[in-house]
């Protein structure tokens, strides 16, 4: 097996940064070989507050990901999120010419072109353009329109786009340490390759990848991406609302939610307590449990709230044939699943991912999905073509040229 | 021969008048009555009946009743202009008396384009002083909505003291892609009325530092037709910032590197009576070390009487450099192509305008006022929050906000479980 077909996710989180190494074998099998994992500093919500600090953590889990690996790490595929990521859909539209009446590669180009022409604020780049559907003279649903006769062609393409700044100090936080960044993944992108299966992505499925800074979602419908957000709420609000309403430290409170927490609310005795240990000077306190749940659960029930009113405004549920996927860090709370339940109306499951090989406590483990996805994503992108990047997009404004049914 | 506003021989409390011309213009005016300001008088002036009744200005004139019998010009200036020689009489009767006439119109029709030029010149016999504000079509409107446009600009370049000029292809660069049409087309509204009410109150204003009708000319007169706006205003203890801040967003200020080419520029602070000197200097260096070395630069300073007016900074510029002016545009657009000899014909770019800078809920002291101000302010008791909003870790963070709630404060919170 060729070196080259080792790619390395990296995901600078809010609560960790991680780097998984892993081979990809031709049949896209995916075989871990190691995951290197830091606490995170300077990061919120997603986004890099303190440059030093957040690279510091990159050069950490980068080289704890090397040690476990046994692999000299040259690039990385990074994964990015922030609440200035924000999606639409647009259909691009071309005449053909008359005397030549045959798509080419050169129309599947230009449609794409043409439905990227879209007036975004001016800070804004696209990250992805992600082909749903063609038309061609009217007929649906054309899945690969190449050599077919037609006097018009339209394409509807999902497109990403997010702050150019915020993505490149993300970029030069790696960059730092001589380690090229082969290209960028928007998170929900990257959990949706290895949590969900083709059968799921034809039948509808949404996913939520509730994080430690915010929570990525996207929509698979008939193999491809109907839509996908973010929201800027995670884990780490969750300890700031028992911060706040219990009133103890914040470090005691994301333990007290580990250890203690659940987002159902009325299964505890009245009056049922928690004794928070005195363990660091800090006086012994006792807690009400039905308190503590009561916070994590509205807050969990508002984000999932949130998140279907924006799905619902650009599909009907029923259309999310295989249900809700629920994965990230916070998708270990306990009742997280009968939450979202609550909120959907479809079957919520935890996912963590799948069709993966290594060591099973790091597939398993719903924190590492964006990370491990990220991975697949590189795959099937190089499988694809081995060329150009939304870097490329972002510096030299290279066009994109691989237009993948992600 | 060498006609004097009127305005120059009166100092104080000058009569303003804005007409609204055409269904765009009239659009314009209903927008500016709905923040009451007595110091001006707004007319809706239009040929077409049906948007003059709908219009919420009590000052009227229907133009042409038998010349189109109350149906408007059909997007042919001809017609627009006949209609206004019939009602010539009424718009003469309008601009008596006088001393600053602001004339607002969408170009490309029949009315705007006809009447504006015919309305201008007998406002400018009336020895007013004459601002015109308009906008020109979208370029999907064709190139005879265009070309009708450019011809009444010509026009109306001959009598106006200064024309201020708003591209509809710059209204997409202003809201998300996304964004609604009508939420579109209120922040491009919202935009001109801006400019409008920064104009007229620019020339009302008295303070320590006061902006005189010569610094506007200065400014808004001259040979390059390029001319940026920009205004902004913040609130809070960081309230210079946030208002130089949000200034120097706008996409055709382009984060403020397009000072760097104006040749001249306006800045007008105002703010409550608290507003300190720091402050003012705050704003001046930001603007300073944007602008290049020989940038003229005119300063206007006004307090409030209203101890909570936010600051407020309104700047007008005009670019040394058109050919920088159009490299920075997100995109490259077709930009219309203008006669180069039009005289004292003002581009006005676009800024985006930020208007209210989320201000914090805990006010901070305000800090001493260097100068006495003649106004004595209020002292009032600030009511204690009697359970404190919270954002804990987020205090200092970009706040995630979701149909206007602030999500960083805790759901139990928002939801008063407790």
């Amino acid at each position: 097996m060729a070196r080259d077909d080792i790619h390395v996710g990296l995901e600078i989180g809010t609560t960790k940064v991680c780097a998984v190494v892993a081979e990809c074998r031709e049949g896209g099998d995916i075989r871990l070989l190691g995951v290197g994992e830091t606490p995170s500093r300077g990061v919120r919500k997603g986004e890099i507050v303190d440059f030093e600090n957040a690279s510091n953590c990159v050069r950490e889990a980068l080289s704890d990901a090397e040690e476990k690996s046994d692999v000299e790490i040259k690039s990385v595929w990074l994964a990015v999120t922030g609440s200035h990521i924000q999606s639409f859909n647009n259909r691009g539209s071309l005449t053909i010419p008359e005397e030549n009446g045959e798509i080419t590669d050169e129309e599947i180009q230009e449609v794409e072109i043409k439905a990227k022409e879209i007036s975004l604020p001016k800070e804004n780049a696209i990250l992805h353009s992600i082909i749903q559907h063609y038309h061609v003279d009217g007929q649906q649903g054309v899945l690969n329109p190449m050599g077919m006769l037609g006097a018009k062609l339209d394409a509807d393409f999902h497109i990403i786009h997010g702050v150019a700044t915020r993505i490149q100090n993300a970029i030069r936080s790696v960059k730092e340490f001589q380690i090229e960044v082969e290209d960028v993944v928007v998170n929900s992108l990257a959990s949706a390759q290895v949590v969900l299966d083709s059968h799921q992505k034809d039948a509808g499925a949404l996913v939520i990848d509730v994080g430690g800074g915010v929570t990525d979602y996207i929509v698979y419908l008939d193999g491809v991406v109907q839509h996908s957000g973010v929201l800027a709420v995670g884990g780490d609000h969750i300890n700031n609302d028992i911060s706040i309403g219990l009133r103890i430290p914040l470090t005691r409170a994301e333990r007290l939610k580990v250890e203690e927490g659940s987002a159902l609310t009325g299964k505890t005795m009245p009056g049922e307590k928690i004794i928070l240990k005195n363990d660091t000077g800090f006086s012994g306190k006792e807690v009400e449990r039905e308190m503590l749940n009561l916070i994590i659960h509205t807050r969990l029930e508002e984000i999932f709230a949130i998140i279907r009113k924006r799905v619902l405004a650009e599909l009907p549920e029923h259309l999310l044939g295989a249900g809700v996927f629920l994965t990230g860090g916070t998708s270990l709370m306990r009742g997280i699943r009968e939450v979202a339940e609550s909120v959907f109306s479809v079957p919520v499951q935890l996912a963590h991912a799948h069709s993966v090989s290594g060591p099973t406590s790091a597939f398993e483990n719903p924190r590492l999905s964006t990370c491990i996805g990220v991975t697949r994503y590189a795959q099937a992108v190089r499988a694809e073509q081995p060329v150009e990047s939304v870097l490329g997009g972002l510096y030299k404004k290279v066009r994109r040229k691989f237009r993948l049914p992600f | 021969m060498i006609v004097f506003p009127k305005y120059l021989e009166r100092s104080k409390n000058p009569i303003v008048r804005i007409f609204g011309i055409g269904n765009a213009g009239v659009n314009l005016v209903d927008r500016l009555a709905l923040t009451h300001n007595p110091a001006r008088e707004l007319i809706a002036v239009n040929s077409d009946q049906q948007s003059l009744a709908s219009s919420i200005v009590p000052a009227k004139i229907a133009l042409g009743i038998t010349t189109t019998r109350g149906l408007g010009a059909g997007g042919d200036p001809e017609v627009g202009l006949e209609a206004a020689q019939e009602s010539f009489a009424e718009i003469e009767q309008a601009l008596a008396g006088s001393d600053i006439v602001i004339l607002c119109a969408g170009l490309g029709g029949g009315t705007g384009s006809g009447a504006l030029s015919l309305i201008s010149e007998a406002a400018k016999q009336n020895s007013c002083l004459l601002f015109v504000v308009v906008t020109t079509p979208f370029i999907f409107e064709g190139r005879r909505r265009a070309t009708q446009a450019r011809n009444a600009l010509q026009d109306v370049a001959d009598f106006a003291d200064a024309v201020i000029h708003f591209k509809n292809d710059r209204i997409t660069e202003l809201s998300a892609p996304r964004a609604g049409v009508a939420e579109t087309f209120a922040a491009c509204d919202a935009l001109m009325t801006n400019c409008i009410e920064s104009l007229v109150g620019l020339l009302a204003t008295q303070g320590p530092v006061a902006i005189g009708l010569p610094d506007l000319m200065s400014v808004l007169s001259g040979g390059n037709p390029d001319c940026l706006f920009a205004y902004a205003s913040g609130q809070g203890g960081n309230r210079a910032h946030d208002a130089v801040e949000a200034l120097l967003r706008g996409p055709l200020l382009d984060r403020g590197k397009l000072l760097d080419q104006a040749s001249k520029l306006l800045l007008h602070i105002s703010g409550p009576p608290n507003l300190t000197f720091a402050e003012i200097s705050v704003v001046m260096q930001e603007i300073a070390t944007q602008a290049c070395d020989h940038t003229l630069l005119h300063l206007g300073i006004t307090t409030l009487a209203d101890t909570h007016a936010p600051i407020t900074v309104i700047l007008i510029g005009r670019s040394g450099s058109h050919v920088l002016l159009e490299q920075s545009a997100v995109r490259q657009r077709p930009i219309k192509p203008k006669a180069a000899d039009e005289p004292r014909l003002i581009e006005v770019e676009p800024a985006e305008s930020d208007p209210i800078v989320e201000a914090p809920i805990v006010q901070r002291l305000p800090k001493p006022i260097p100068t006495p101000s003649s106004i004595p302010s209020k002292i009032r008791q600030e009511t204690l929050q009697f359970e404190p909003v919270a954002r804990g870790r987020f205090e200092k963070i970009e706040p995630t906000m979701v149909e206007g709630e602030d999500l960083d404060i805790p759901t139990f919170q928002r939801r008063n479980l407790k």
